[in-house]
């Protein structure tokens, strides 16, 4: 069974979303959609999609489509994932879901009334070291989780931070987290694969560390945020950075048995190097074993390269692989509803207390 | 007359101001994004002795704020575009951006609009070695197959051949070949492209178009005034010198390379394994060079400024000067 795909939102993540639904190979992209025609059009042109459309219930009036990938700004989630729904579609969303944990629940809701799956594109869950993560987990390896941290860098000199500085009016100046609100997903979404999914406690610091430019709306903007987490008996503390260099992207998990350290940047996971033999003796050997973990990922990714199974967005494929297989066999879902759900509430929990991070001379300097 | 240069703050907008400034117009009104250049407009301004420029932040993605931008002016010349970021970036910022302008320049009676095309927009692929570059040369039907910039190149003429054609719009395109100068970019990939701690000579023995940036301002400047209706003029410099002798020199003068020249017919083998391996792994790999992109950069071709001249543009900046300075630019360490 070949699905039917259709993409609602033609702007830059669009050309992943169909590059990837192409590299799965059990489904094809039949339409695409955009509110502005010219968008639309460059997509079907770019990659000779049969048909564009400037309105989803026309286009989904046209044609037939088993599953609608939302790739526009969060604000219209609800209303597009919900009419995709009424109109008997499956859903891959994304990032991030909704403006709040409210609107995610009617998304959800929707989903479950139409009888439909939903998915969410939290692609680093699906990473080759995510993978490697839930293995160990699930084996035992690491034991009851103690604590997470994790990391997560960006440049806002690139073209994405750019468009968001030199336009007051781009849509991340409207989310209530801001510039955090949509990177914060790939932080919090792999906390859900490690945390019980509880309500949390949240502690944050949130600040402006660049200069201000004298516009109130891109000076509202923060650029730095910690935070710390607690859900249940197992924490997790966070660095979001536009300054750290190089540009990082971790997590490292505290276990009762073994602790692992993941990065995203090189696709590598390693045991938390460990003292096995006495005095100064003891300090030689953990290099060792530390060299010997990085040397035996460097090689299980030159396998995954040989296999060309090292794309770029090599996690969304996995991820699109599992959705489609869940739609066409009924297989478990990639992404639970709870999951989905933990994490945006884990996000609005955040920012409340980004929005009372913003230091008065903030405000006053803007 | 009033004129608005849209992208005014921009390597080439600023420049485009100055060049009018010298040709005696005064009454501009100058689009940047957000504050950007507006120092160096002022500064421009005060050289030339002008009265103080007219100075507007405004994004052309926004259809009210460009509405408001056209009002009162008689002539557009047309530099902002999306130059860099990803296909759907380009797209919106040289594309949609253009369609809010012709829609304002409908509404406010705009007589002409100059637009800053570029050299992508020509079909090269199907040209004999040796052949001139000109006026009449062909341009690609789509321009996707030369990479997303061409593709939003092309679809912006097309854009604006379609709004002279409904609303009688007057417009004039100047197609510059490779844009330099102080401030702008060390190393056309025209010349080769650095990977893997190796810079890849690609172009050879191949004549680079370069036009000097004071030199495609003026080319700019003289068209909007002075060019043919609906008129097309390439923009490029004489005594233009190789992808060889330019490399060369940035490597006596700026900085050392480890190079790898590579011949054309290799380049073209290279092209097509790349685009069989990036099929065949699923894009593992980017096919940033096809053998459509290799047939249509890196052969030889002739250019000619002709049309240019015969409308009194002048090259203000000789080649052998302009390189000069740039050379002296790009050895100063960076601030």
């Amino acid at each position: 069974m070949t699905l039917r795909v259709a993409i609602v939102g033609c702007g830059k993540i669009a050309d992943s979303h169909i590059e990837q639904v192409r590299a799965v190979g059990t489904a094809t992209v039949v339409a695409v959609c955009d509110r502005e025609a010219l968008m639309a059009e460059q997509l079907a042109v770019r990659f000779d999609i049969p048909a564009h459309y400037t309105d989803m219930t026309k286009m989904l009036a046209e044609q037939s489509v088993d599953v609608v990938h939302v790739a526009t700004p969060p604000d219209s989630h609800v209303a597009l994932a919900t009419a995709a729904f009424r109109a008997g579609c499956h859903v891959f969303l994304e990032k991030p879901v909704a403006l709040t944990g409210h609107e995610t629940r009617q998304i959800l809701d929707a989903a479950t009334q139409a009888n439909r799956k939903l998915c969410v594109n939290y692609l680093y869950n699906f990473e080759a070291p995510s993978l490697e993560l839930k293995e160990k987990l699930g084996s035992g390896q690491i034991g009851p989780v103690v604590h997470v941290e994790a990391t997560y860098g960006y440049d806002l000199a690139g073209d994405y931070g750019v468009a968001v500085l030199s336009d007051a009016g781009h849509w991340v100046h409207r989310l209530p987290g801001k510039l955090f609100h949509n990177v914060l997903d790939h932080v919090v979404c792999k906390l859900a694969m490690v945390m019980p999914l509880e309500p949390v406690q949240v502690s944050c610091l949130a600040f402006r560390a660049r200069p201000a430019v004298g516009n109130p709306v891109i000076d509202a903007l923060a650029d730095e945020l910690r935070f710390t987490l607690r859900a249940g008996d197992v924490t997790a503390t966070a660095i979001i950075s536009a300054h750290a260099r190089p540009v990082g992207h971790t997590l490292r998990v505290y276990g009762r048995k073994d602790s692992v350290s993941l990065d995203y940047v090189g696709r590598t996971l390693v045991p938390v190097p460990r003292q096995t033999q006495p005095s100064s003796i003891g300090r030689l050997g953990p290099a060792i074993a530390q060299a010997r973990a990085y040397a035996a990922s460097a090689k299980r990714n030159l396998g995954r390269f040989r296999r060309h199974e090292f794309h770029f967005f090599q996690g969304m494929r996995v991820l699109l692989d599992q959705f489609y297989a869940q739609i066409a066999n009924n297989t478990p879902a990639p992404l639970s509803h709870a999951e989905i759900l933990w994490s945006v509430e884990t996000i609005d929990a955040i920012v409340v207390q980004i929005n009372r991070q913003i230091s008065p001379e903030q405000r006053a300097d803007a | 007359m009033k004129i608005l240069i849209t992208g005014a703050g921009g390597f080439l907008g600023a420049r485009i101001v100055n060049s009018l400034l010298r040709m005696g117009q005064t009454d501009l009104r100058c689009q940047v994004r957000e504050g950007r250049g507006v120092e160096k407009l002022q500064q421009i301004a005060k050289d030339a002795g002008a009265p103080a420029l007219e100075i507007v932040a405004c994004n052309l993605l926004s259809e009210r704020d460009t509405m408001r931008l056209l009002e009162g002016i008689e002539l557009v010349i047309h530099a902002a575009a999306g130059t860099r970021g990803t296909p759907a970036d380009m797209m919106l910022n040289t594309v949609v951006a253009t369609r809010n302008l012709l829609d304002a320049a409908v509404a406010a009676r705009v007589r002409r609009v100059a637009v800053v095309s570029s050299f992508a927009v020509y079909r090269t692929e199907s040209m004999a070695n040796g052949a001139e570059l000109n006026e009449t040369s062909p341009v690609e039907a789509v321009g996707i197959a030369k990479g997303p910039y061409a593709y939003s190149k092309v679809r912006q003429e097309q854009l604006v051949c379609e709004y002279a054609e409904r609303h009688g719009l007057d417009y004039v395109f100047v197609r510059p070949g490779v844009i330099y100068g102080d401030g702008g970019s060390a190393m056309s990939s025209r010349v080769g492209i650095r990977a893997l701690g190796w810079f890849f000579s690609l172009g050879g023995s191949c004549l680079i178009p370069f036009t000097h940036a004071d030199n495609c301002a003026d080319a700019m400047a003289v068209a909007a005034l002075n060019g043919a209706p609906r008129g097309i003029y390439n923009a490029v410099d004489n005594d233009l010198p190789s992808c060889n002798d330019y490399l060369r020199r940035y490597r006596r003068e700026v900085e050392k390379l480890r190079v790898i020249p590579l011949p054309y017919s290799l380049l073209l083998a290279g092209s097509k394994y790349l685009l069989n391996y990036s099929k065949r792994s699923k894009g593992q790999l980017p096919a940033i060079l096809t053998p459509y992109i290799v047939k249509s950069m890196y052969r030889k071709l002739g250019y000619t400024n002709a049309a240019l001249a015969g409308i009194g543009w002048t090259q203000r900046v000789s080649t052998a000067q302009g390189l000069d300075d740039v050379m002296a630019a790009l050895k100063k360490p960076k601030a």
